[in-house]
């Protein structure tokens, strides 16, 4: 079996990557391109620790063909921040405490990113259903849906959000 | 966890795609979201030679009304499907059903509802990793002699787990399948064969273009049973249908009951249904009844083989049709 040259739209760049038929694009991100924010797990499709972005929509990359994104804009979690300046979600993950272990984060990030370019100002049951394919042993949710919940959105009855933008201050 | 080696095709067109499905037949798989095909091969269960992606043929994604027919291409996304407003309205149970398949990140951007209806029947000891069964004697689906579902079983036993399955059956919707040269139109209640290790009445060269479902002017709703609300498959659901006779708007003039994630597949309750003929839509005793006899027959063919007790799924049976069967009559009588 022959590897075949692809190019792939990564975070706003173009890729040119040799692969085989029947690497997955989560392989290809992180074997090949050194992209390794998106994490394996399960492999089959059950955790969401490989989520990321096609065309603005999240999907298992682990359950994705490299050669079936040819053509799509891909983002992984390496895209979320400018720079050195984390995304608004990514600094509301820190503030609130949403990250323990952090082998789920990456994927967690994507299916709330997806969400909020959707709708800005979820409720909590909205956080709740985005990232329902997303499993995270350590943390018990809470402090994630909060994370999300107030992204850009600073509550004045969270004490994380009030520290943290006093903090700033 | 690594993919077998395949070649991979990209035909651009229906055609091409027709063409290589006859040259290649049993050796090719079609890939339409991956999401069923990829993790069985990732099992080993199996390795196709040639993979067909569905990826260019952008002509199989649409949702249409067609004279009295809702028309869904085979490639239409499980998140096109829930935001139609055509099929909220008129096929509520396929809508109820496709918004409850796995999770959003899974199945609804990539996932299919051809790959839906067409996903393999499951079991827990057969989808399991390729190391996991090596540790035992292969059962009937995986080429050996025995089940392990069943005793002494001579067949396979798996379940149809689809939750579209379920929900177009009970809307009473045919498919179109198309090998080159031919295309034939099959209604679901026949295209399941009941045979856990071939459980669709369809050829290796054939495809699946598209789904029709009969705008009858009833009801319909979906219910199931799972372990979370996300990301598992069901391990009992129902769908149903229930239309009011022209003359009288409180009387069910026709009714379908189907029950799926229980046996080989989804299963049609002809005696549960037609109990319900002439009854009136408030009567809810009647729907008891019926959930009860839905669940005395399909228990008969319930297998222990999706996780939970036997017992307990059988008993959802039961509860599942209710709900749904209520929930059908509210939106008739609304
Ligand atoms: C974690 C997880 C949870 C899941 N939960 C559920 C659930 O709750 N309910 C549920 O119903 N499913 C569930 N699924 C199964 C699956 O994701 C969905 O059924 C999905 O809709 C399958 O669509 P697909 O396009 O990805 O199928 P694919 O994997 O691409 O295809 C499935 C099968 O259909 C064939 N096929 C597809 N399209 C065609 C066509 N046009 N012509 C001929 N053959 C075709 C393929 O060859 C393959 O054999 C789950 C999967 C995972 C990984
Ligand atoms: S029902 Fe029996 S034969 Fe079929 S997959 Fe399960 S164990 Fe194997
Ligand atoms: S690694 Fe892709 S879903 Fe778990
Ligand atoms: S932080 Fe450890 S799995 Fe989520």
């Amino acid at each position: 079996m022959e590897k075949i040259l692809i190019t792939l739209n990564i975070n706003d760049k173009p890729c040119e990557v040799m692969v085989y038929p029947n690497d997955t694009l989560l392989e290809v991100l992180r074997d090949e391109l050194d992209l390794t924010g998106s994490k394996e797990s399960c492999g089959e499709g059950v955790c969401g620790s490989c989520t990321i972005h096609m065309d603005d929509k999240p999907v298992r990359s682990c359950l994705t063909l490299a050669m079936e994104a040819t053509g799509t804009k891909i983002k992984t979690v390496e895209g979320l921040a400018k720079g050195d300046e984390l995304s608004s979600l990514q600094q509301s993950f820190v503030d609130h405490g949403a990250v323990q272990c952090g082998f789920c984060t990456p994927g967690m990030l994507m299916s709330a990113d997806a969400l909020l370019k959707i709708n800005s100002k979820p409720d909590e049951k909205t956080v709740r259903k985005a990232i329902a394919g997303n499993i995270c042993r350590c943390t018990g949710y809470t402090k994630i849906v909060k994370a999300v919940a107030h992204a850009g959105n600073s509550q004045d009855h969270c004490p994380d959000c009030i520290t943290f933008s006093k903090a700033k201050e | 966890m690594r993919l077998p080696r395949f070649e991979y095709i990209e035909p651009i067109n229906f055609e091409g795609a027709l063409d290589l499905l006859y040259i290649h037949k049993d050796n090719a798989k079609v890939l339409a979201g991956g999401t069923d095909l990829l993790v069985r091969m990732k099992k080993g269960l199996l390795k196709p030679k040639i993979i067909i992606s569905l990826k260019a043929l952008k002509e199989l994604s649409y949702i249409k009304k067609d004279d009295s027919y809702i028309k869904i291409g085979a490639r239409t996304s499980i998140a096109d499907i829930i935001a139609s407003d055509l099929i909220k309205k008129e096929a509520c149970a396929l809508f109820e059903a496709c918004e409850k398949i796995g999770a959003v990140t899974i199945q609804h951007y990539r996932g299919t509802i051809g790959g839906n209806i067409l996903q393999d029947n499951r079991c827990i000891h057969y989808n399991q990793s390729a190391f996991h069964r090596s540790g035992r004697q292969p059962c009937h689906k995986d080429g050996g002699k025995i089940c392990y579902a069943r005793d002494a079983s001579d067949r396979c036993n798996s379940t149809c787990q689809s939750d579209g399955a379920t929900a177009l059956m009970a809307l009473g919707a045919n498919i179109t399948l198309v090998r080159k040269g031919t295309e034939r139109i099959i209604d679901l209640d026949n295209f399941y064969t009941t045979d856990g290790i071939m459980p669709f009445a369809m050829e290796s060269n054939e495809l699946l273009k598209e789904i029709v479902i009969p705008i009858q002017g009833g009801k319909s709703s979906y219910k199931r049973l799972a372990y979370r609300s996300a990301i598992d498959y069901p391990i009992v659901s129902a769908g149903v249908f229930l239309k009011s006779s022209d003359t009288s708007k409180n009387e069910i003039e026709d009714a379908r009951i189907v029950v799926g994630a229980i046996a080989r597949a989804p299963i049609f309750l002809a005696k549960a249904s037609s109990f319900l003929k002439g009854k009136k839509f408030n009567d809810i005793s009647a729907f008891k009844k019926a959930a009860d006899i839905s669940m005395d027959n399909a228990s008969t063919f319930a297998v222990h083989n999706v996780g939970s007790t036997l017992e307990y799924r059988c008993a959802m049976v039961s509860e599942m049709v209710f709900q749904a069967l209520k929930e059908a009559a509210i939106v008739t009588q609304e």
